[in-house]
C-alpha cells in the first residue's frame, strides 16, 4: 500500500511538470495552430533565473562568471518572478519569430523552424553567459519545511508536494481564466477562427501576446519546480522535456486544456510504473504509449476530431 | 577547403533529400534521424562483426561497404513499408509527432540494447577509403546518382502525383491518384535514401552510438529542407550543404556561432518563405530564348 502510494506521488509530480509544459505549448497551438520549439529553452531560462533570484552564484565559465545579485529573495518569491521574466522571453521569441511570419502571409508550418532558430540562440546564449556546467537550487532555500513528509506511510519529498500543489494552482487558475474571464472567452473565440474574431472586434494579436506571455510563465514555473526537485542539468536540460512535453500535448489532443493535464498524468504516471532495472527504457515507454494512441485515436484522447474539408 | 567538412555537407545535403521526398508528397514526416540510424547500427555491426566481409587488403573492400547498403536499404525499406502504412493515416502535425515518437523509441532501444553497445556505442568500425577526400568522393557520387533519381522521379507519373497531393489531397485522390500508395512510396524512398546515408556516415564517423539519431537530428535536417526549399530536389541538396558548413565556416566568430547558426535559421524563412530554391529561380536564370512564345505562355497563363 505504502508503495502504491509512494509510485502514485512520484508519477503524479512528474506529471504535474510535463502537464505545466504541454499547457504551454497547448495555448500557443490553440491561437496559432503551430507548435512553439523555442518553448523547452524558455522553460530552462525559467530554471536559470529562478536560480538567480535565489542568490544563486554563476559559475567560472560564462561571461557572468562570478555573478550573484545582491539579494537573495525566498524560494515562493523568486518562482513567480521568474515565471514573469520566462513570460518576458516569451514575448520577446513572438516578437520576432513569429509575428513576421503572420504579417506576411506566409506558411504556418514555417513557425517550426523559426521558433526552432530561437530556441538555438536561447539555449546558446545561457551557455555563453553562464557556462555549461549544472547548478542546483538547495532545498535550504524552503526556509523551515522539512525535506520529506509521511502520508499513510509513504515517505515522500516536501518538493513533490509541492511540484503537485502549485501545479494544480496554476491549472485551477488557467481554467477559470479561460472560462470565466473576457480575455480569456477571447482566447477560445480566436482558436476558433481568427479572422471572424478580429471581425467581431477582438484584437487577435493582442489576444496571441497574451497566449504566448501566460505560456512563458507556465514553462519558467516549471523550469524553476524542476531546478528545485532535481537540478538544472545544464543549458540543454529542456530539450528533453520539451520532447516529452509534445508527447503529453499530442496524447490529450492538440488545444486541449484538460487534454494536456491528463496527458501529463498519463505519462508521468506510465514512466513512474516502470520497474527500476529497465528504467533505461522509461522514454520509449511514453514513446511508446503516445504513438499506440495516435493510431487508435488520431485526435488525441481528448481533442476534436479533424474534419476532411473540400 | 577541409575534406572532412566536404564529407559532411554532402553527409547533410543526402539527409535533406530524405526529408524532402515525404514533404514534397506533403508529408511532414521527422523519421529520417530513425532510419539513418538504422542504416548506420547495419554496417557498424556487420562491419565489426562479421569478419568474412573485412578481406584481405589493407583497406576494407568497398563491395562490402556497398553489400552493407544493399542490406541496410533492404531493412529500412521493409519497415517503413510497415510503419508507413499505419503512421500515414496521421495528418500534419500528428504525422510529424508520431514520426518524432518512433525515432525517440528507436534511439531509447539502441541505448540499451547490448548488442549495440549502449550507451558507448561500437567503436573502430573499418575504413573503406585512407582519407576524407576518398569518403567524399564516394559520397559525391552517391549524392549525384541520388539526385539524378530525383530528378527523374519528378517528371514521371508516381513524382507528378507526389506535387498533385501535396497541393490537395482531396482533389488528386478525385482525379483517380492512389493517394496511400504515392504517399507510402515517398515515405520508404525516404527511408532507404536515410539508411543508405547512414551507412556511409558510419564508415566515415568510425564509432556509432544512439545519440547520432535524436530529436535534434529530425529538427535540424527538417531547416535544410525549409530553409533550402521544399519544391525541388535542390533546395534540401542547397540547405543540408550550406547548413552543415555553417557552424563550421562560423568558427572565427568564436563563442557566438550557434547563436548566428540560429540567427540565420530563424531569418531565413522570413525572406525565403518558400525556401532559397524555387522552380521560379531556374526559369529567371534559363537563357531567353525564343522569348516572343515563352512571353506568349505566360499571357495565356495570366
Amino acid at each position: 500500500m505504502e508503495g502504491l502510494l509512494q509510485l502514485l506521488f512520484n508519477g503524479l509530480s512528474v506529471g504535474a511538470v510535463y502537464a505545466l509544459f504541454a499547457l504551454g505549448y497547448t495555448l500557443v497551438f490553440s491561437v496559432l495552430g503551430v507548435i512553439n520549439f523555442a518553448h523547452g529553452a524558455i522553460f530552462t531560462m525559467g530554471a536559470y533565473f529562478t536560480y538567480l533570484l535565489i542568490g544563486g552564484a554563476v559559475g567560472a565559465n560564462g561571461l557572468l562568471a562570478g555573478l550573484q545579485f545582491p539579494f537573495a529573495l525566498p524560494f515562493w518569491l523568486a518562482l513567480p518572478l521568474a515565471g514573469i521574466a520566462a513570460a518576458a522571453v516569451a514575448l520577446v521569441v513572438e516578437r520576432i519569430a513569429f509575428r513576421p511570419l503572420r504579417d506576411r502571409g506566409s506558411d504556418p508550418l514555417l513557425a517550426l523552424i523559426t521558433s526552432l532558430g530561437a530556441g538555438v540562440i536561447l539555449v546558446n546564449l545561457i551557455q555563453l553567459l553562464v557556462g555549461a556546467e549544472s547548478y542546483s537550487i538547495p532545498v535550504g532555500t524552503l526556509g523551515s519545511l522539512p525535506a520529506a513528509l509521511s502520508i499513510a506511510g509513504a515517505k515522500v519529498r516536501t518538493v513533490q508536494v509541492m511540484l503537485l500543489a502549485i501545479s494544480g494552482l496554476l491549472l485551477a487558475a488557467l481554467s477559470i481564466w479561460i472560462n470565466g474571464s473576457r480575455s480569456g472567452k477571447a482566447l477560445q473565440a480566436v482558436s476558433e477562427d481568427p479572422v471572424t474574431a478580429q471581425l467581431l472586434g477582438i484584437n487577435s494579436a493582442r489576444v496571441i501576446q497574451i497566449a504566448f506571455g501566460i505560456s512563458g510563465f507556465l514553462a519558467g514555473m516549471a523550469g524553476g519546480l524542476v531546478g528545485l526537485s532535481i537540478s538544472i542539468a545544464g543549458p540543454y536540460f529542456g530539450i528533453g522535456y520539451g520532447l516529452k512535453g509534445l508527447g503529453v500535448l499530442v496524447l490529450g489532443g492538440l488545444g486541449s486544456v484538460p487534454g494536456a493535464v491528463l496527458g501529463g498524468l498519463i505519462i508521468g504516471l506510465a514512466e513512474a510504473c516502470v520497474p527500476a532495472d529497465l528504467s533505461g527504457y522509461k522514454d520509449a515507454v511514453s514513446f511508446g504509449f503516445l504513438f499506440l494512441v495516435l493510431l487508435v485515436r488520431p485526435q488525441g484522447l481528448l481533442g476534436r476530431p479533424q474534419a476532411n474539408k473540400v | 577547403m577541409d575534406a572532412g567538412l566536404l564529407e559532411q555537407m554532402l553527409l547533410g545535403a543526402l539527409l535533406g533529400l530524405s526529408v524532402y521526398l515525404p514533404l514534397r508528397c506533403g508529408q511532414l514526416s521527422l523519421a529520417t534521424p530513425g532510419f539513418f540510424a538504422i542504416g548506420g547500427t547495419v554496417a557498424a555491426l556487420l562491419s565489426t562483426r562479421v569478419p568474412a566481409l573485412a578481406g584481405s587488403g589493407s583497406t576494407y573492400p568497398i563491395t562490402s561497404v556497398l553489400l552493407e547498403m544493399a542490406l541496410a536499404a533492404l531493412l529500412t525499406g521493409v519497415l517503413a513499408l510497415g510503419l508507413g502504412r499505419v503512421v500515414l493515416r496521421l495528418r500534419g502535425i500528428y504525422l510529424a509527432i508520431a514520426t518524432i515518437a518512433l525515432v525517440e523509441i528507436l534511439r531509447v532501444v539502441t541505448l540499451n540494447l547490448e548488442f549495440t553497445g549502449g550507451a558507448l556505442g561500437i567503436f573502430g568500425i573499418p575504413q573503406p577509403f585512407n582519407s576524407a577526400a576518398g569518403y567524399a568522393a564516394f559520397t559525391l557520387a552517391l549524392l549525384a546518382l541520388i539526385c539524378w533519381l530525383c530528378d527523374r522521379l519528378e517528371k514521371t507519373r508516381p513524382g507528378r502525383a507526389m506535387a498533385a497531393i501535396r497541393d490537395d489531397e482531396l482533389a488528386a485522390a478525385s482525379q483517380g491518384i492512389n493517394t496511400a500508395d504515392t504517399k507510402l512510396l515517398a515515405f520508404v524512398l525516404s527511408a532507404l535514401v536515410a539508411g543508405i546515408t547512414g551507412v556511409v556516415a558510419a564508415h566515415f564517423l568510425n564509432s556509432w552510438n544512439a545519440k547520432l539519431g535524436n530529436f535534434d537530428a529530425s529538427i535540424t535536417t527538417l531547416a535544410f529542407v525549409v530553409f533550402g526549399g521544399s519544391r525541388t530536389w535542390l533546395g534540401p541538396v542547397f540547405g543540408g550543404l550550406l547548413l552543415t558548413a555553417l557552424p563550421e565556416l562560423l568558427r572565427p566568430v568564436g563563442d557566438l556561432r550557434l547563436i548566428v547558426f540560429g540567427a540565420v535559421i530563424l531569418v531565413g524563412p522570413l525572406f525565403f518563405p518558400q525556401g532559397v530554391i524555387t522552380p521560379e529561380l531556374f526559369k529567371w536564370f534559363k537563357p531567353r530564348i525564343g522569348g516572343i512564345t515563352t512571353a506568349a505562355a505566360q499571357g495565356v497563363k495570366q
